[in-house]
C-alpha cells in the first residue's frame, strides 16, 4: 500500500475519531454541568461560563482535526 | 480554584480582548507577513469570535435552571451549525488563505480565552467588580 492510499484511508478515520472523542467529551461536560446546576441553581452563571470555556476547547480539537484533514487532503493525488 | 469569579461578563470581556488582539495584529501582520497571511489569521480569529458568541448562546439557552429557552436555542443552533460551519468551509476553500494561517487565527481566540481563565483562576488577575452580565446583550 503506497503513501497516498494510506493517507486517504487514515484521514477519514482521524476526523471520525476526533469527532467521537469530542462528542463524548461534550456529552460528559454537559451532563456534569446540568447536574451541577441542578444541585446549585444560584451558581448557574459560573457553571455556564466554565461550560462554555470547556466546550470551546473541546470543539477546537475537532476543528483542528478538520483543518488538518484539509491540509493533508491536498497531498492525496487525484 | 481560589479566585473563580467566572461570571458571564468574563466572556464578554474575553471577546473584547480577542478583538483588540486581532486588530493590533492586523497592521503588523500585513507589514511583516503579507496581506493574505494577515487577512487569513484575522479571518480565522473573527470566525473564532463568532463561534464563541454562538456557542455561549447555545449553552446559555439550553443549560439553565429555568429550563430550555426553545426559540433562542433553535435560532442559535441554526446559525451556529449550518451557517457558521459553511462560512468556515468557505474560508478554508479561499485559495489565497492558507488553512494553517486560519488555524493560527482561530487558536488566538483559544489562547486568549485559556490565558484569561488561567490568569483569573491561578493568579487572581482580571478581578474587577461584576458590573453586569452583558454577554446576553451582546448575543441578542
Amino acid at each position: 500500500m503506497d503513501y497516498q492510499s494510506m493517507l486517504s484511508l487514515a484521514l477519514p478515520f482521524g476526523v471520525a475519531f476526533a469527532a467521537i472523542g469530542s462528542g463524548y467529551g461534550l456529552g460528559r461536560a454537559v451532563g456534569s454541568a446540568m447536574e451541577a446546576i441542578g444541585r446549585q441553581p444560584e451558581a448557574a452563571g459560573k457553571i455556564q461560563t466554565a461550560m462554555i470555556i470547556g466546550a470551546a476547547l473541546i470543539e477546537a480539537l475537532t476543528i483542528y482535526a478538520l483543518v488538518v484533514f484539509f491540509i493533508l487532503q491536498g497531498k492525496i493525488g487525484g | 480554584m481560589p479566585n473563580s469569579n467566572l461570571g458571564l461578563n468574563f466572556l464578554a470581556r474575553t471577546l473584547r480582548t480577542i478583538g483588540v488582539v486581532l486588530l493590533v495584529f492586523l497592521p503588523f501582520g500585513v507589514y511583516y507577513f503579507g496581506t493574505y497571511t494577515a487577512l487569513a489569521v484575522f479571518s480565522g480569529g473573527v470566525w473564532g469570535i463568532v463561534n464563541l458568541i454562538f456557542l455561549s448562546a447555545v449553552v446559555r439557552s439550553a443549560i439553565r435552571p429555568e429550563g430550555i429557552e426553545t426559540a433562542r436555542l433553535v435560532v442559535a443552533l441554526l446559525v451556529k451549525f449550518p451557517l457558521l460551519y459553511l462560512a468556515g468551509y468557505a474560508l478554508l476553500k479561499v485559495p489565497q488563505f492558507s488553512p494553517l494561517n486560519l488555524l493560527i487565527g482561530f487558536s488566538i481566540c483559544l489562547a486568549v480565552l485559556a490565558l484569561k481563565a488561567l490568569g483569573r483562576a491561578l493568579l487572581g488577575l482580571d478581578k474587577g467588580p461584576n458590573k453586569s452580565d452583558n454577554l446576553g446583550e451582546a448575543v441578542r
